[in-house]
């Protein structure tokens, strides 16, 4: 007669069976798994902060400049030219403003319109901002120009997404 | 705004802010000059993009209006008038046709609705350049555009 603790023949058989299935079917299931949620977790690091420009080539005039972003959208990846005008405020800090207009999403452009020189002016209906963004009342648009986060990094200045003031 | 359903929402909420419509004229063939043709339907139809993203709030960009080489002008230009009334009576009254081809240079119908720019080949130069150039472009065609739109808005 067994023993208590001793393990019959059909317990061990089980176990092992068990076990030796859940692997296989562990083995054959995480791959599958990790490929249908891999993008969904690389998208975060596909948004990093992207060098734009040297720190010393910034002035206190607005400049527009360009830089490429991979844009990743799920599944879909894509790379995406983007604009940024970049100046330096009265205290010296860098401000890097998106040139789409808050209206309707045109481009703007800084100096453009010859009766305010020293405003962002948008040619599609007339919309302006100060400076800093702020929309001018009376103007189309209802809201600032949206603001990059920034960062500068070994005398570069890199930008990551914008967002609104 | 693109020719896609989430723009015309956007249109149809800001409708008396959209006055202009971009019309790149493509032609097309498969005969021996095609690498010609294709030259000459690749570059406004770039342009007429960065036009777009430079304008969004103000144009609409239309599918280009396509016509064979082999087919008579007054076919195409037909097509084009009938294309530019419907535009006109439905609250866009600055067509603008975005073209490379030169069969167009003086066709009284399109008359400074027509713009033509001389097609360049981008295929050989380094990225830099190409920018370079298509803004050049880009800024020449911003230019008619915004002139048309003078005291307006």
């Amino acid at each position: 007669m067994a023993n208590k603790d001793e393990v019959s023949r059909r317990q061990f058989l089980n176990y092992t069976l068990t076990g030796v299935g859940g692997f296989m079917a562990a083995g054959m299931l995480l791959p599958m798994v990790r490929f249908a949620i891999d993008p969904i977790m690389k998208q975060g690091a596909g948004q990093d902060m992207v060098a734009v420009v040297e720190e010393g080539k910034i002035t206190e005039e607005p400049q527009r400049f360009t830089f490429k972003v991979n844009q990743k959208d799920g599944w879909y990846e894509s790379e995406v030219t983007q604009a940024a005008w970049v100046f330096k405020d009265k205290n010296g800090d860098i401000v890097a403003l998106s040139p789409i207009c808050k209206h309707l999403g045109c481009t703007v452009d800084w100096g453009t319109d010859p009766s305010h020189p020293n405003q962002f002016y948008c040619p599609c209906h007339g919309g302006r901002y100060t400076k800093d963004g702020t929309n001018v009342k009376g103007t189309p648009p209802l809201a600032p120009l949206d603001v990059y986060k920034k960062e500068v990094k070994d005398g570069k200045l890199y930008l990551g997404q914008a967002e609104p003031q | 705004m693109k020719w896609c359903s989430k723009d015309l929402d956007m249109y149809l909420q800001a409708s008396e802010y959209v006055d202009t419509a971009i019309v790149p004229l493509i032609p097309i063939t498969w005969g021996s000059q095609k690498k010609n043709v294709i030259l000459k339907g690749e570059f406004p139809l770039i342009l007429s993009e960065e036009i777009e993203r430079q304008l969004k709030g103000r144009v609409f960009l239309f599918p280009a209006i396509t016509y064979l080489v082999s087919e008579r002008d007054e076919e195409i230009l037909k097509r084009i008038s009938a294309l530019t009334s419907e535009l006109e009576n439905e609250g866009m009254p600055y067509p603008v046709f975005i073209t490379s081809d030169a069969r167009w240079t003086g066709a009284e119908v399109l008359g400074d609705r027509l713009v033509n720019i001389p097609p360049v080949p981008l295929e050989h130069m380094d990225e830099e350049y190409q920018r370079e150039i298509v803004s050049e472009q880009v800024k020449h065609i911003l230019q008619i555009v915004t002139k048309k739109w003078q005291n307006t808005f």
